[in-house]
Formats: C-alpha cells, sequence, structure tokens
C-alpha cells in the first residue's frame, strides 16, 4: 500500500494545473460557452500535444500507459477549470470502450485519431428508459447483408456535438452490442441541446442506419459488463474532478471572505463563519478520501469497485452540494451571481449530481453491494494478486 | 500508488488472525459487545493484555526497545482491523497510547526504565489530569497548584473526566508551577501515585448509567521531583505532544468497521412482525451514508499514514478532519442502531457491567447494550478537544 503520489504524478498535477490556468481563466470560458460550436479545438490539439489525449491507452495502442491515478489528477485541474470539452466522454468513456472491445483496426482508427486530436467518439448508450438500469435497452440492430441495420433512441450524448464517430449500444440476437456509427451516416438526426452546466449534447435519432460488418466492437465480449466498467472508470474520474471543484470552492470562499469587509471587519473574522469554514474543509477532505478510493478501486474485483466507485459517488454528490451551497451564502448576493465561477462551479456539481447515475442511485448501488457482510467489513487493503 | 497488500503483510494478517481465533475467548468477546464504553473496562482488560503480553503485541505503537511490537504502521493498521473485527476489548488507553509516548519521548532514563515495564505488565493503570471544573477546552487555564518544598512538589486542586481514575493506580497531571508570565509557560507535567495521602477519588456516573469517569481531588498530596517528566514549565509542550497520540495517533476505521458488521447483524434479524430492518429502505438509506463516511474516514487514515511512513506529517486539517468525522460517526452508527430497537428502547438495565448478568442470546445482548452505546457515543465529539475545538485549529490554518 503506497497512497503517496509519484514524483512524475506531481509534476503532472502541477502542469495540468498551470495549463488550464493559464489557458483556460473564467473569461475564457464563458466566451467558449457563448461561441456557436461551445467548443475551443485549440485548447483540444493543445491537449493532444500535451499527450492528455493519449494518457490513458496503453503503449501498443499509442497511448502512454496512464493509469486511474494520472486520469484523476487531469479531472482535478479539469473541475476547478470548467472545462466544457469532452474529456471525459471522448477519452476516458468512449475511448475507453474501444480500447477494451475494440477489433486492431478499430483501435488504429478510432483511438489513433482521438489521441492524434482528430477524432472525438461518444458513447451513445443510455436511453430515456434506461436510468441506472445499463443493461435496460431497447435500440436494436439487425443483420442486413455484409453489415447491420441500426434503429435507436439515445437522449442526451455527452459529447455528441463535437463527435465524429459514435459508439451506439443496440441489442443483437438479444445481447447487448457496440457498433461505430459516424455522426454524418444517413438516417442519423443529431440534435443539438445545451446542458445547465454550459457543455453541449446530442439527443440522437437512428432511423434504420446501415453500417459495415466491421463496425461491430467485440463480437465474442461481454459488452455489457465492459459497458459497467467504462462508468465505473467514468465515475470514478467524476469523482476527482468533482473533488477538484470542492477545493476551488473552498479556496475562492476563503479568499472573498478575507477581503470582504462588513462591520468593520473582514467575514474571516467571524467565528459563526469560521467555523462554517471549518465545516466546508471537512467536506473536502472527506471527499478527496472518497474519490482516492474511487481512484484506486476502478481495477478492483467488481464488487470492491462498486463499493469504491459508488460509495464516492453517493458520498461525494451529498458533500459537494453542500459545500457549493455553503460557498454561495458565504459570498452573498455575489455568490447568486454569473459573474464569479462560484455559481458555475455549483451548477456544474449538480450536473454531475444526475450524470450516470444520481446520487441516489449511487447510494442505492452501494447499499445493495454492501448487504453482503463480506463486502461491507472487507478492508481496504486488497490481496495482490 | 496502490491498496495492495504485500505477500508479508498478508502472511501477517493470517498470523494475527489465527492468534485472535484462538486466544480471544468468547467470555471476553461477550464482555466487550456489553461494554458500552469507550475503553475496556481493567478487570477484562487486563484478562486481554496478559494473553497479547505472551505475545509481546501489547503495544502496536511502540517501539521494540521498550517492548513494543516495532511493526510498520501498516502492519499496525492491519492489527488493529483484525482485532477490531474479532471485537477484542479495548484495553489501549490512557496508560499505553497517552502517557508511554510521552515518558520515550521526555522521560529520563530512570523512568523509562521503571514506568514502561510496568505498562506491558499491567501493574500500572494510568488516569489523565488534564481537565478541571474550570479548565476544560480553555486547558492552559488550569489551577491545580504543585508548590515546590525540598525534593517534593505539594500537589492542591481537583481534576475532572479522569477515565478509569478508580482502577487506576497512577496519574499523569498538568499543574500550575508559576503564575507569572504566560498561562502556558506555568505548566508543568507530573506523575502522581494515587495511593498518596491526600488523594479523593469521587466518582462521576456518566449518561450511559456506568461509572467511568471521575473527579480526583489532591489536598497536601506529596509527589517527588523525580515523578517530574521534562521542565519545570515544560508542561504545555508536553500536554500538545500527547493530544496529537490522542487525535491523531491511532486507526479508527477497524472500529467504525466492526461497528457497521454489528448493526447489518442486528438489522438482519427478523423483527416480531418477520419484517427486517434491511429491508427497509430509509433504513437501507441511512445505513449506507454511514458506510460511505466510514470508507472515506478509512480511506484519510490511510493517506495519512501513507504520509508518515514516507517521513511526512498528515497536516492540521486532515487530522482534524478525522477527530471529527470519527466521533461523528461512531455517533450516527450508534443512533441508528438504538434507533431500530422499538419499544424495547424503553426497557432500561441498571446493572454494570453488563457482562455480569446471565447470558442471552448474542442479538438479545446487542440489542440490551444499544442504548447506553448511543448515549455514551456522545462523549465521542467532547473528549480529546472537542469538535468545536477542531473547527477552531482548521479555521485558523484555513484563514492564516
Amino acid at each position: 500500500m503506497d497512497l503517496n503520489y509519484s514524483d512524475e504524478q506531481l509534476l503532472l498535477k502541477e502542469s495540468a494545473e498551470r495549463f488550464l490556468k493559464e489557458r483556460y481563466d473564467f473569461e475564457r470560458r464563458g466566451k467558449i460557452i457563448a461561441s456557436e460550436t461551445g467548443f475551443d479545438s485549440g485548447i483540444w490539439s493543445d491537449m493532444a500535444d500535451l499527450g492528455w489525449l493519449a494518457l490513458p491507452f496503453a503503449e501498443e495502442n499509442g497511448g502512454l500507459g496512464g493509469g486511474a491515478v494520472e486520469i484523476s489528477l487531469i479531472m482535478e485541474a479539469v473541475g476547478r477549470a470548467l472545462m466544457v470539452e469532452p474529456y471525459l466522454t471522448s477519452v476516458i468513456l468512449a475511448g475507453g470502450l474501444v480500447e477494451k472491445l475494440g477489433s486492431e483496426e478499430q483501435r488504429v482508427e478510432i483511438l489513433g485519431g482521438l489521441i492524434a486530436g482528430t477524432s472525438r467518439p461518444a458513447l451513445a448508450h443510455a436511453e430515456r428508459q434506461t436510468g441506472f438500469d445499463l443493461g435496460n435497452i431497447a435500440a436494436t440492430a439487425i443483420r442486413s447483408g455484409e453489415g447491420y441495420l441500426i434503429s435507436a433512441e439515445k437522449p442526451l450524448v455527452l459529447g455528441g456535438q463535437f463527435a465524429d464517430v459514435f459508439l451506439v449500444s443496440a441489442r443483437l440476437d438479444g445481447a447487448v452490442k457496440l457498433f461505430a456509427v459516424p455522426a454524418d451516416a444517413s438516417g442519423l438526426t443529431s440534435t443539438e441541446v445545451k446542458l445547465v452546466d454550459g457543455s453541449r449534447a446530442s439527443d440522437l435519432v437512428l432511423d434504420n442506419v446501415r453500417v459495415a460488418a466491421s463496425a461491430l466492437f467485440g463480437a465474442g465480449a461481454d459488452t455489457l459488463a465492459e459497458i459497467e466498467a467504462a462508468h465505473d472508470r467514468a465515475n470514478a474520474a467524476l469523482a476527482s474532478e468533482a473533488v477538484g471543484i470542492m477545493d476551488a470552492l473552498m479556496d475562492a470562499t476563503v479568499a472573498y471572505t478575507k477581503e470582504r469587509v462588513q462591520f468593520g471587519k473582514p467575514l474571516a473574522a467571524f467565528q459563526a463563519l469560521q467555523h462554517r469554514m471549518g465545516e466546508m474543509a471537512v467536506k473536502c477532505q472527506e471527499a478527496r478520501g472518497s474519490a482516492l478510493l474511487a481512484t484506486l478501486s476502478v481495477d478492483a474485483p467488481r464488487s470492491m469497485r462498486i463499493r469504491g466507485v459508488s460509495g464516492a459517488r453517493a458520498k461525494i454528490g451529498k458533500v459537494s452540494r453542500s459545500v457549493a451551497q455553503e460557498a454561495i451564502q458565504l459570498h452573498g448576493a455575489m455568490g447568486f451571481s454569473e459573474e464569479m465561477p462560484v455559481g458555475a462551479w455549483f451548477r456544474r456539481l449538480y450536473a454531475m449530481e444526475n450524470t450516470f447515475g444520481t446520487t441516489a442511485d449511487h447510494l442505492k448501488r452501494y447499499g445493495e453491494i454492501i448487504r453482503d457482510p463480506a463486502v461491507l467489513s472487507g478492508s481496504l487493503l486488497r490481496e495482490p494478486v | 500508488m496502490d491498496l495492495l497488500m504485500t505477500k508479508d503483510e498478508v502472511l501477517f494478517r493470517d498470523e494475527v488472525r489465527a492468534f485472535l481465533d484462538a486466544h480471544l475467548s468468547e467470555d471476553l468477546k461477550r464482555a466487550e459487545r456489553l461494554n458500552p464504553s469507550f475503553l475496556a473496562d481493567p478487570s477484562v482488560g487486563l484478562k486481554w493484555q496478559a494473553k497479547l503480553n505472551d505475545k509481546g503485541w501489547v503495544a502496536p505503537s511502540w517501539p521494540k526497545q521498550y517492548g513494543g511490537t516495532g511493526w510498520t504502521l501498516a502492519e499496525r493498521y492491519i492489527f488493529d482491523q483484525e482485532c477490531e473485527q474479532a471485537g477484542e476489548p479495548h484495553l489501549r488507553g490512557a496508560s499505553i497510547k497517552m502517557i508511554a509516548p510521552v515518558i520515550m519521548r521526555y522521560g529520563n532514563d530512570a523512568q523509562k526504565g521503571f514506568y514502561l515495564p510496568r505498562i506491558l505488565n499491567g501493574e500500572d493503570i494510568w488516569a489523565q489530569g488534564y481537565s478541571e471544573p474550570g479548565s476544560g477546552s480553555d486547558l492552559a487555564s488550569l489551577k491545580t497548584r504543585a508548590d515546590l518544598d525540598g525534593d517534593h512538589y505539594i500537589v492542591n486542586g481537583s481534576k475532572i473526566w479522569s477515565t478509569l481514575a478508580h482502577h487506576a493506580t497512577r496519574m499523569f497531571a498538568l499543574v500550575r508551577t508559576a503564575d507569572t508570565g504566560k498561562k502556558q509557560e506555568g505548566i508543568t507535567f507530573i506523575l502522581i501515585d494515587l495511593k498518596s495521602p491526600g488523594v479523593i477519588i469521587r466518582p462521576i456516573r456518566s449518561i450511559c448509567g456506568t461509572h467511568e469517569f471521575n473527579q480526583v481531588f489532591f489536598d497536601d498530596v506529596k509527589v517527588p521531583v523525580s515523578d517530574r517528566i521534562g521542565q519545570e514549565g515544560e508542561g504545555w509542550d508536553i500536554a500538545k505532544y500527547l493530544l496529537e497520540f490522542e487525535r491523531g495517533g491511532a486507526f479508527a476505521g477497524g472500529v467504525l468497521r466492526a461497528m457497521l458488521t454489528r448493526i447489518h447483524r442486528l438489522a438482519s434479524e427478523p423483527l416480531p412482525d418477520g419484517r427486517k430492518m434491511i429491508d427497509d429502505p430509509l433504513f437501507m438509506a441511512r445505513f449506507a451514508e454511514i458506510a460511505t463516511d466510514v470508507d472515506a474516514n478509512d480511506m484519510l487514515e490511510l493517506a495519512a499514514m501513507s504520509k508518515v511512513q514516507a517521513g511526512g506529517n498528515p497536516g492540521a486539517v486532515p487530522s482534524s478532519t478525522m477527530k471529527i468525522e470519527r466521533s461523528r460517526i461512531r455517533q450516527s452508527i450508534a443512533e441508528l442502531a438504538a434507533s431500530i430497537l422499538g419499544p424495547d428502547a424503553l426497557r432500561w438495565e441498571e446493572h454494570r457491567p453488563l457482562h455480569e448478568l446471565p447470558e442471552e442470546s448474542e442479538l438479545n445482548e446487542e440489542r440490551k447494550v444499544a442504548s447506553a452505546v448511543y448515549f455514551n457515543s456522545r462523549s465521542q465529539s467532547i473528549f480529546g478537544g472537542s469538535n468545536e475545538i477542531q473547527l477552531e485549529i482548521i479555521a485558523k490554518t484555513l484563514l492564516r
């Protein structure tokens, strides 16, 4: 067991924070959100140059072989900067599935483009009725000639507006499978949706979209299990993003209350407010512990993975909401305005509580897994494989 | 960065497990289950201590040279988890965890040679003499005097909330030796033999119905100067060092997880109408929330431990966070357990210790002690620096 960051990891953390601080301040983000595309292609190619887009992939796939810890460091910085570009959805979620399920050609083509910054795949899996039951999929794929015909309705495809290729899930002979569908495929309609956190998504409709036989991912694989594992990796990344936001809210609140003078002294000199900030700091620490557990659980056996990841999403959902509400309150009316980042962090945390499972969904999933006393009482330390 | 044990640590865990299996008897486990207090009654704790002493495992946190185990932090963590899962009596209190590190750090060779072995073999039981009726969180305002008279101090005053002082042979105490300068500078750390003439101990029953606290009065009690630790006026620095041990020097991950396991068992038992609390969504939501708190705290403890192992310091904010959260989690588990007793919660067993009563089923006994555990848990956020004091520490660090 070792929970100290390596020197290389600390360098990555510092470089990620510095890059986004210089290139992605709150004003610039405001311009990106207000732009027609809602996306900054300059930032994306910078991230390709920095190696962020290659980070989680194995070296044999052109990646840098980074693990969940490296991703968590990037995500903390992404959270603080409130980046709206689809790092999580294209690189971690969709890219991760391509790496796990893709044929060699699919990996070369899609991952190659993703790493180079020219392709941004997006996962189109959840449907209206799916909720938190990832297997509840109604979309269908039927064999037709040499390929497949796919019909699906996939609302709120995150990163969908910036995608050139979708990983669409559909039932083939009853089993959930993934298919690569180009964004310009005939029969595919994509409608832009603006999201509560300033980012954009797509409502996708596929009406008998024809794809080649080579579009199928992982013919013999348990695709649903891989989709679940990919969501757990994404949820661990979200947990770290939330931790980055909570720290930013804490810093902003401390700075503001030290500066703002009322009744002849800084707000930070009032004990009633000091203790509330103390409670915020307690929650930030707890969230950090939870997120680290999630990060180090993504490769654990399934039950412990769920304990780590859904436990963190449940815990962080609750404490991050409280920290964000307190940050607004302690900023007074300024916290209520769109002129300061506080409200934007608040809204991003709110979006996260409703992404890849709600806080309550994760609490329920966690509660179900800890009904097994062996999981409940199991040490956080694991035996070596 | 990872959460993996080494192969040696797995072997170590198995060795600890086997030892507990063989030596931790059912009557000791039952006595601990029926103990609503933070620490075991010495009549129980000393029995277990004797078995541990034969194995050399009384003091996991002590260096080998003083008769400790010399274990790494990871081994101590594993040991603690195994002992808690097995339900060992909580014997490590003021003696092993508080005064011993002070003697090791500030004591002279004679003091180390005399006192440390007596702690290991159970000959001495120590009580803490910090708080006074007028000095709680504002500890430095303490008034108990120690006046130098030849080669003795003459001690007058009173200490309060001294846990298990009625069973203790000795007390370590903060006393005032000077009134000049800052109030912290006139404080001295001394060791008092509780059999000395002039010592009177008054029991204080706590709201859980148990006599664990005491008020101790000193009326011209003679203490040899050789029983002073460090120099005159050095007491405050020593006290702060000791409080670090009380606050940060232990793991609560093991005991909290064991408490969760206990309430899980209680909630899995059918109620008289056939329902189980574990199938009740309101109960399960609260239970799961608390379990996520336990995981988060456990992880913070491991991270702090990892930092210390690498030669660093966990830092003030994480340390105070853990003190606050440990207390809150214990309180919320105890509160939840007490909330599922139904009308039986009204029944109150006055006899102490509870393990002297005729044996019943394990679950009935869990139910019998649950109210008292809940009442006792309220002390968690008060002792060792109340949660308000911890928030002061955090705020000072944040806002400086």
